[in-house]
């Protein structure tokens, strides 16, 4: 295309604009150490991207691992009240049984007391 | 006899001897007869609680209500709690050999009985029996048999007298009883 010379039929308008986009459109060495810049800006992003994303994977883990914690100490003071209420219900529940045993005792005892006087 | 004979012999008793002080503080397992009186009963109530069981029931005793607190300080110390209670749809479902047999168990050196009471010709009796150990109570065993209910309750570990009394009235154990009995023996 550069070494196409200016058409002497075209208009001079449409010259001039030929030959500006020639100028503009001509090959230009890249600035030295460009692509080593441009490839080191990407890098440096990408682990910085990587790191942002790590953190947030651990965050989200650690919050997972917090939730089930409690979780498992919630439900096992859950399950140890209720054991132990159980537990209490049992004694009171064999404190019943006694006294209504140790009850009849005390009448027999009275029973055979009171014949005994007799 | 040799030395070592000697040795092992001695060994042999220093380890059998906890071994039969701990088999006389442990809570009887079930005997057949329970089984065989559980069958037949309308209503059974089974409750068996170790030391540990005792001591993780006490944690959850209301402290500000008068009545579980006393019930706490009285489980202290406790070796264990084993009762039975049988309810039967008709009378004299069980026979004297059922009782004699339940009763067996207690029939050693270490527990004295302290109240017997029979009915000639029916199976119907109360009988207490108490461990002592240097003259304090070490266990109670109270067999009550009724027309239609069977209760069977074996407590092992130092039973404090006041503490129980303390509990007259408030659980239905009454003060009379408890006196009389620690009357008895005393004697």
């Amino acid at each position: 295309m550069d070494n196409n010379p200016p058409n002497p039929q075209l208009d001079p308008k449409i010259a001039d604009l030929e030959r500006r986009l020639r100028l503009a459109l001509r090959h230009q060495p890249a600035p030295a150490g460009l692509r080593t810049r441009v490839l080191a800006q990407a890098q440096i992003r990408r682990t910085s991207q990587h790191g942002r994303t790590w953190i947030f994977q651990r965050l989200a883990a650690s919050l997972v691992l917090a939730a089930v914690f409690a979780g498992l100490v919630a439900w096992r003071q859950a399950e140890e009240r209720r054991k132990g209420e159980a537990a209490r219900e049992q004694v009171l529940t064999a404190l019943r049984i006694t006294s209504h045993a140790l009850k009849n005792a005390g009448t027999r005892i009275n029973d055979s007391s009171n014949d005994d006087s007799h | 006899m040799k030395p070592v004979h000697v040795f092992s012999t001695l060994l042999a008793l220093a380890l059998a001897a906890p071994v039969a002080a701990l088999a006389q503080d442990q809570l009887p397992t079930p005997s057949p007869i329970e089984k065989s009186l559980a069958d037949r009963a309308e209503h059974t109530t089974e409750v068996t609680l170790d030391r540990n069981m005792l001591a993780f029931a006490a944690k959850f005793m209301d402290s500000k209500d008068k009545d579980q607190a006393a019930v706490s300080d009285m489980l202290k110390g406790l070796q264990g709690v084993y009762v039975r209670e049988y309810q039967f749809a008709k009378e004299h479902s069980y026979t004297t050999d059922d009782i004699d047999g339940l009763r067996k168990y207690f029939e050693s050196s270490d527990w004295s009985p302290m109240v017997k009471e029979r009915t000639k010709g029916v199976a119907t009796g109360t009988d207490v029996f108490v461990k002592l150990v240097n003259g304090q109570m070490q266990g109670l065993f109270v067999l009550d048999a009724e027309d239609k209910e069977l209760s069977l309750v074996l407590i092992l570990g130092p039973i404090d007298i006041e503490h129980l009394s303390q509990l007259g009235g408030n659980f239905g154990i009454p003060k009379d009883a408890v006196k009389k009995a620690e009357k008895k023996v005393t004697k």
